[in-house]
């Protein structure tokens, strides 16, 4: 399922290989393998619960595996942060509180074996104007900015950020990313963990899909939407419904009659309705409407299961 | 790690409420009861006056204060935010941030101690020699790595709402019967036979031994070491188990 987007000659930046994860009977990672190049973006899509922050603790060793093996750079993790090559923004990252903005910047440089000025780092995450603000008078939004600074207080090689755009505005989303990419283009291996498809189709040039502790897809943004894009068509027909002639639709997924009413999954729900016009009949009520993130997830599966009997 | 030393002690510098508990409270404390004591009547059994007597067991409260109520609730805050994690995505090696906690609270036990001295010293006409007043807060500094090595194991031990109360319960029970607060000769027999095994009371027996010009007790010192490893291997262990928790 892993898709190489480099020789298999490179050490991959991240290995997963058959990791299990378990709290009590939940098994949160259940037996993932991943490959993760240098270069690369990566979007680590899921619905909340698919275990991508328990897959990010895992892979910067902050919990231990209890099957499998995680390797950063052909090393341990703990050993790749020590060489300064990992740069992470958590979810459940907190902050030092009692002491300004610049100072924590300053300590996170301190810690960095390849630091950059502190002034660059605080301009390049957009808080050189709140520099010398208590850290605990933040809000939530600008508490995030700040703990992007200290995830790139260095030269790093790989960034792993964990749902960083949580508690920004709209505006502040699009700087954040804009930031983001900026770090991609220098050649650096961002790994971020998202529940928006759209993020991931904006930004990554590598999608993993992350189900129930499982690697559900694996493929560019582009490939991944004509997956999870797909849209539910209804409407009601009257008269004996033709069910062959409705399967015989392009773009067709699943099939659902119930009395008069028709409901269909498409993956192109505009060349599936124009057939459905040229079958001769007269669609009544009829309802387009986009698959949220969860059910196209439930389509995947669908889809993968169908694909493995 | 001496970058998060010293920005641990800016903070803890800043922080007016806490300096005011660990630095003024204790001298303040003294006055109030050694201030009204005549300073040439000797305690029984100690050849030591009530304001001697007093400040070293001021000096032991304000460094325990200090090292102990500072590193247990920061830990406990600072495990609960977050903070804790995210320093363990830096080359900070783990034993680092206690180290950092630990020294910050042995900056400002110090002065905790000095003012003690100082206001005995001024007010209440409290007189020793050079050599004991430098041993006496060497040894009182040095003896409260003890405590702190206790507030690192409350702060891993405790989360949330409950380090505070289980804090304050061990504080003032180890200060009150210790004898911090006031000599263990006023408590029943059978409350004495239990205090002397503290590791309080061993620490101001220390104090008042250099007061008195005589050699520490072998029981004394070996109380504090004891305890010394015991909080020490416990704050250990439950970092560790901590650390695999995450």
């Amino acid at each position: 399922m892993t898709t190489t987007a480099a020789p298999a000659t490179t050490t991959p930046v991240v290995g997963f290989d058959q990791v299990t994860k378990t709290y009590g009977s939940v098994r949160a990672v259940d037996g993932l393998s991943l490959r993760l190049y240098p270069g690369e973006t990566v979007a680590l899509l899921g619905p909340n619960g698919a275990g991508k922050s328990t897959t990010l603790d895992l892979l910067l060793g902050l919990k231990p595996a209890d099957g499998g093996t995680v390797s950063l750079f052909g090393t341990t993790p703990r050993e790749a942060i020590v060489a300064g090559r990992v740069g992470a923004m958590l979810q459940s990252g907190g902050l030092m509180d009692g002491v300004t903005v610049a100072e924590l910047v300053k300590l996170a440089c301190s810690l960095h074996p390849r630091p950059y000025p502190v002034a660059d780092v605080l301009a390049r995450a957009g808080i050189a104007q709140i520099a010398d603000r208590k850290v605990d008078k933040l809000s939530g939004g600008q508490a995030q900015r700040v703990r992007f600074a200290l995830a790139t207080a260095g030269d790093s090689d790989l960034i792993i950020l964990d749902e960083p755009t949580t508690g920004m505005d709209v505006s502040a989303r699009q700087a954040f990313w804009a930031t983001m990419r900026e770090q991609a283009d220098q050649g650096r291996t961002v790994l971020f963990a998202t529940h928006y498809l759209e993020e991931a189709d904006a930004i990554a040039d590598r999608v993993l899909v992350l189900h129930r502790g499982r690697l559900l897809a694996d493929g560019t943004a582009a490939e991944i939407k004509a997956k999870a894009g797909a849209r539910r068509v209804a409407f009601d027909l009257e008269g004996e419904i033709d069910q062959s002639a409705l399967r015989g639709l392009p773009f067709l997924t699943s099939l659902d009659v119930s009395g008069q009413t028709v409901r269909i999954q498409s993956s192109d729900a505009d060349a599936t309705v124009h057939a459905l016009y040229g079958l001769g009949v007269y669609p009544r009520n009829l309802e387009v409407a986009g698959l949220g993130l969860e059910q196209a997830f439930v389509a995947i599966t669908e889809a993968e299961e169908a694909k493995q009997s | 790690m001496n970058s998060l030393i010293k920005l641990e002690i800016t903070r803890a510098l800043r922080n007016r409420k806490f300096l005011f508990f660990s630095v003024i409270y204790p001298a303040g404390l003294f006055l109030l009861i050694a201030g009204g004591a005549d300073s040439h009547t000797k305690i029984d059994g100690t050849g030591l006056t009530l304001p001697t007597y007093m400040m070293v067991s001021m000096a032991s409260f304000g460094a325990l204060t200090a090292v102990l109520m500072g590193n247990s609730e920061r830990i406990a805050k600072e495990r609960e935010s977050g903070w804790v994690r995210q320093l363990r995505l830096t080359t900070l090696p783990g034993r680092g941030y206690v180290l950092a906690k630990t020294a910050s609270a042995a900056v400002v036990s110090l002065p905790s101690i000095v003012v003690v001295f100082l206001v005995a010293a001024a007010v209440k006409d409290v007189r020793l020699d050079a050599w004991q007043w430098c041993a006496l807060s060497g040894a009182i500094w040095a003896g409260s790595l003890v405590f702190a090595a206790l507030g690192v194991a409350l702060g891993y031990l405790a989360s949330g709402d409950a380090v505070r109360p289980i804090t304050m319960i061990i504080y003032f029970g180890l200060s009150m019967l210790g004898g911090l607060w006031m000599p263990t000769t006023t408590f029943p027999q059978w409350l004495q036979d239990v205090a002397k095994w503290l590791p309080t009371h061993a620490y101001a027996s220390l104090g008042r031994a250099i007061e008195q010009s005589q050699t520490p007790h072998t029981q004394d010192i070996a109380v504090l070491v004891v305890s010394f490893v015991v909080f020490a291997g416990g704050a250990a262990w439950l970092y560790r188990k901590d650390t695999l928790k995450a």
